[in-house]
């Protein structure tokens, strides 16, 4: 049914369906003397469960509906992706997806060499916050969604007393194997900085501070995992506290888990995912491409899609989702970003090899 | 029949009785298949001979040998070797040598360490044990192939390395699994004649299961026969040979010719034709029986008039002349015994071609040649 | 017929009939070239490394990236681990293996060989990842095992996430290929040699020593090499049981070609993996010989 609508009717849900300047930014005349042939379907890249299931029902579902374009989301891992669409793009071949779903930092990586679209002349960027915009890149080679916190996720019976107000607090023997990072520590390695009495303007530079601390919870005998291993660890009772992404922490208490979260006072990780488009696409693939991550920068689009994940997005004027109204891992106003660290793509992108291969060293002694 | 009776009776005084080394008594091994495998068999075998048990396959007469040899529990009955029950010991324990049908060498050891193997098993002082298998690889005539590897040797040579490994640590009996069953001939031969030499020279009590007659007769001091699970006779070579006690060890040792009839004082009645033997024990007149006459004790001649002597004498037709080498066999037909082909051996050298197919004969025995038997069922 | 055979001749003439053996054997060769291709070039990837500037891949050759290796702790430690989880893994495998093969070969009992089979293939129906998942279970702080512990009043104990762990899930996945490696090779022994064993003095344990083990010797290093490599470069079971501490070298590959897109790295490390495991597999079969394996080498 949906296959059926006609340019008019795209027209026609496009401004029907808000303010929303899908179509705005482009006189009606030359959309509809230039739009291109379209694809029968376009491929997204996406993480699985909770993730996959937001993106479907706040942007691919009404994108199917405007464009009657069918969205495919391919559900293979983030870092799996990546060499292969590097490869295709090295290789002049078109690349596997139309879309790429993504941690920023791996984002910069692929627009550092070259592989990704430039969006500056998506529309609704127009009506985004600074968020939106990748550091330390020119222009739009990659478009930030949304915001998210690595929030210190707990289980609150084990922390009778309240919630932890430090992550030293982790360092209490009754959590030994109890506890749980990310396998290669990301989301950990600035708030350790500061738990481990060093200063987050000495990053990349001197971080011992951060190594210290780590070892200091390496003598925790913590558990390494992905982000579906948080959730089955807190389900199935193997772990107390994790450092891990607040969606995760907000998918396994919708799951029944009782689990709550905080951030503490050294603070906590704060960082964005994005959208972006790899070279070598056919025009007209190229141009539907766009159409879909400009219908994810709109209003309603991002109130959906974000509900889902329970995360901050990139226009103003979002209703938080239920519950997460002045929630440490849903942050709006300034005072919200204030226990937050941000560290800029650039720098995290050229030193994360070596914090990713230290923290191993730790780790894995 | 009472001629090898004598023969039996000077031979048995001649000769010291010595003990008894195993004794049978009732031995039954049912599978819960039909038939029992072996049914109530008992014999005693005295020290330091050789016993064959010999039977076509199926008869038992393996089942017997593991039974003896303690692999097999038999369902009732009982063994005793030199006085103690078999079934009292694991067989790592008991002192019996074998040696295996497909001889079950060790082929990851030299043919020196197959030898030792028993003496380590066993603990023997480690400082003998070199000498004690030099001895016995000697024995059996393979001093230079101790080094050798199982599969670098002759299949003769294997065979020698298995009676030693059987032997060498002087087990009160020696059992032999039909080792030579897979041989050609001619090594097969060879090896029962060395069988023979070197049961000799250790006089051990040994027991041989094999289903060539021929072996049997050559090795052995005893001889049981076996069929359909059940001693059929035990005697020694020459008797079983001679005064075979029915058709079955009859037909089973040699060529023979069985002639079915009625017992007849002196003989059998068949048809119209009476034919002269001897009773083998007490049989009333006009029971069915069977006559058996072996190939060797048939006379044939051209003329009647030759065989005044033989005690019967009948003219027949040759039907085939097979050329056996050493001898030629004839098959004779006699118009008044339809259906019996008489096997006969011939011997003369200098006539060799005597007789052709077709040609009319006269055949003819001695009354103590032709064994006659009552009819089983 | 003859239409056929003449036919057949025009695509193979019979002048090329001596080299049929080569045609025979050519999709093996061609497998066994397109694997070659991908070392060759997983080599020259090696000897780039990564311009996390750019992140495209070095222009010059350099040997930087097996130095990084050379230099690093943790890939030693990782190394190590991997060498002696495999090792013990064989040891593990065979030590189980072996008796169960044994017991099905030998057993009179029809009964128990079926089910001594169905036990052994019905894991082989389930993916490795799975059954890794059903280790995670039985072995969790509330799984089975602990249920049955707390009903002796022994606390909830951690079980899972350490090296043990991940030994015990090689172990676990690897025991159907050993028995499946081992089981010809004891059916190659014939019954009457334990037989002339025990008639020669050996009680079971010795007859088991002396006798079973040596014979089944080709099919014992076959299970080990085979046990030995795959556990070498296995990535499920460290992942999943290893609780993120206990990686093998694939992890640290995996981690190096997807987590931080140095395919140079990653390429070298997987070139040592394959070294490794050409070495141990060349000083096994120099030790034992091609013979042992049943590939007709002499001894």
């Amino acid at each position: 049914m949906t296959s059926k609508h006609t340019r008019r009717g795209v027209l026609r849900a496009g401004m029907a369906t808000s303010g929303a300047a899908l179509l705005s930014a482009m006189p009606a005349g030359r959309l509809l003397a230039q739009e291109p042939e379209k694809p029968s379907e376009i491929i997204v890249r996406a993480w699985g469960g909770e993730w996959v299931d937001a993106l479907k029902a706040g942007v691919s579902d009404p994108f199917t509906e405007m464009t009657g374009i069918a969205v495919r989301h391919d559900l293979t891992e983030d870092n799996e992706i990546q060499p292969k669409v590097w490869a295709a793009v090295a290789q002049g071949r078109v690349p596997p997806i139309h879309i790429n779903w993504d941690t920023t930092t791996n984002a910069t990586k692929s627009a550092l060499r070259g592989v990704t679209e430039d969006l500056s002349d998506l529309s609704n960027l127009a009506n985004t916050t600074e968020l939106a915009k990748p550091v330390g890149l020119d222009g739009y080679p990659l478009i930030n969604t949304y915001g998210y916190v690595y929030v210190l996720a707990y289980r609150p019976e084990a922390f009778p007393d309240g919630p932890p107000t430090s992550w030293r607090d982790l360092l209490d023997p009754r959590f030994k194997g109890r506890i749980a990072l990310y396998n290669d520590g990301i989301g950990f390695h600035f708030p350790a900085q500061v738990a481990g009495g060093g200063s987050l303007d000495d990053i990349p530079d001197n971080m011992e501070p951060c190594w210290n601390f780590v070892r200091e919870i390496k003598e925790q005998n913590p558990l390494l995992g992905e982000d579906p291993d948080f959730t089955t660890w807190f389900q199935n009772d193997e772990i107390d506290a994790a450092c891990t992404i607040s969606t995760n922490a907000l998918g396994a208490k919708r799951n029944g888990v009782e689990l709550a979260w905080t951030v503490p006072e050294e603070g906590c990780k704060f960082d964005t995912d994005c959208l972006w488009i790899p070279k070598n696409l056919p025009e007209n693939e190229l141009y539907w491409a766009k159409q879909y991550i400009n219908l994810a920068l709109s209003q309603e689009s991002q109130q959906v899609w974000l509900d889902g994940l329970g995360l901050p997005g990139v226009v103003p004027g979002l209703t938080p989702p239920a519950g997460l109204e002045n929630d440490p891992s849903y942050p709006t106003k300034p005072e919200d970003f204030e226990h937050l660290i941000r560290i800029s793509s650039a720098v995290q992108v050229q030193n994360e090899s070596d914090w990713f291969a230290r923290f191993k060293e730790i780790m894995q002694g | 029949m009472k001629q090898g009776a004598p023969a039996e009776t000077s031979r048995e005084k001649s000769e010291i009785k010595r003990p008894v080394a195993v004794r049978a008594r009732d031995l039954t091994m049912d599978f819960g298949d039909g038939a029992p495998a072996v049914d109530r068999a008992s014999f005693d075998l005295e020290t330091g001979r050789f016993l064959t048990i010999l039977g076509p396959s199926g008869s038992g007469k393996t089942t017997l040998l593991r039974m003896i040899a303690g692999f097999q529990k038999p369902t009732s009955g009982e063994i005793t070797v030199n006085g103690h029950a078999v079934d009292a010991t694991p067989p790592h324990r008991r002192s019996v040598g074998m040696v295996f049908q497909r001889l079950a060498l060790f082929p990851h050891m030299t043919a020196a360490e197959n030898v030792a193997f028993p003496l380590k098993m066993r603990r023997y002082d480690p400082r003998s044990v070199p000498g004690r298998v030099r001895d016995f690889l000697d024995l059996v005539k393979l001093g230079d192939y101790g080094e050798r590897r199982i599969n670098e040797l002759s299949g003769g040579q294997q065979q020698r390395v298995a009676i030693a490994r059987a032997l060498v640590f002087e087990p009160e009996l020696l059992l032999l699994d039909e080792p030579l069953a897979a041989l050609d001939r001619k090594l097969r031969e060879e090896m029962q004649l060395e069988f023979r030499r070197i049961q000799h020279e250790l006089g051990v009590t040994t027991i041989n299961v094999t289903h060539d007659q021929r072996e049997a007769l050559v090795v052995s001091d005893d001889i049981i026969v076996m069929d359909g699970g059940r001693i059929q006779q035990h005697a020694r070579p020459v008797e079983l040979y001679r005064m075979p006690e029915n058709t079955f060890v009859a037909g089973f040792l040699g060529v023979s010719t069985f002639v079915a009839g009625t017992a007849f004082p002196g003989g059998l009645k068949s048809g119209d034709l009476h034919l002269s033997g001897t009773h083998a024990g007490e049989i009333a007149e006009g029971t069915p029986v069977r006559g058996a006459i072996r190939a060797e004790q048939i006379r044939i001649v051209a003329a009647p008039d030759s065989l005044a002597t033989c005690d019967t004498a009948f003219p027949s037709r040759i039907l085939d002349v097979i050329f056996e080498g050493e001898r030629l066999l004839y098959v004779a037909e006699s118009d008044r015994l339809p259906g019996v082909a008489f096997q006969v051996y011939h011997h003369d050298t200098e006539a060799f071609d005597l007789y052709e197919i077709g040609a009319q004969v006269t055949i003819g025995w001695n009354a103590r040649d032709m064994k006659i038997f009552k009819s089983t069922a | 017929m003859d239409a056929l055979e003449a036919a057949l001749d025009m695509i193979w003439p019979r002048r090329l009939a001596r080299y049929s053996g080569w045609a025979m054997i050519a999709p093996a060769i061609l497998l066994v070239g397109i694997l070659v291709l991908g070392l060759v070039q997983i080599a020259e990837g090696s000897l780039h490394t990564l311009d996390r500037s750019t992140f495209l891949p070095s222009e010059e050759y350099t040997l930087a990236n097996y130095q990084t290796i050379i230099d690093s702790t943790t890939y030693w430690r990782v190394l190590w681990r991997s060498l002696l989880g495999a090792g013990l893994t064989v040891f593990f495998t065979l030590l189980l293996a072996l008796p169960y093969s044994y017991i099905m070969v030998r057993t009179s009992s029809a009964t128990i060989r079926k089910s001594l089979l169905v036990v052994l293939f019905l894991p082989f129906f389930i993916g490795q990842v799975v059954r890794a998942y059903g280790i995670l279970i039985v072995l969790g702080t509330s799984g089975a095992v602990n249920d049955v512990l707390g009903l002796f009043g022994v606390e909830p104990l951690r079980l899972l996430f350490n090296f043990p762990a991940v030994v015990f899930g090689l172990v676990q996945y690897m025991l159907p290929f050993s028995v499946l490696l081992l089981a010809p090779a004891l059916t190659a022994i014939p019954r009457e040699t334990e037989t002339a064993a025990s008639s020669l003095g050996a009680n079971w344990l010795q007859s088991f020593w002396h006798v079973v083990i040596p014979m089944a010797k080709p099919g014992l290093v076959g299970a080990g090499l085979v046990v030995g490599t795959l556990s070498l470069t296995d990535f499920a079971m460290p992942a999943m049981l290893g609780g993120g501490s206990q990686d093998f070298i694939a992890n640290a590959i995996y981690d190096q070609f997807f987590r931080t897109a140095d395919q140079g790295l990653g390429a070298a490390l997987a070139l040592l993996l394959v070294a490794l495991g050409s070495v141990i597999a060349g000083v096994v079969i120099a030790i034992f010989g091609a013979g042992t394996l049943g590939m007709g080498g002499r001894k």
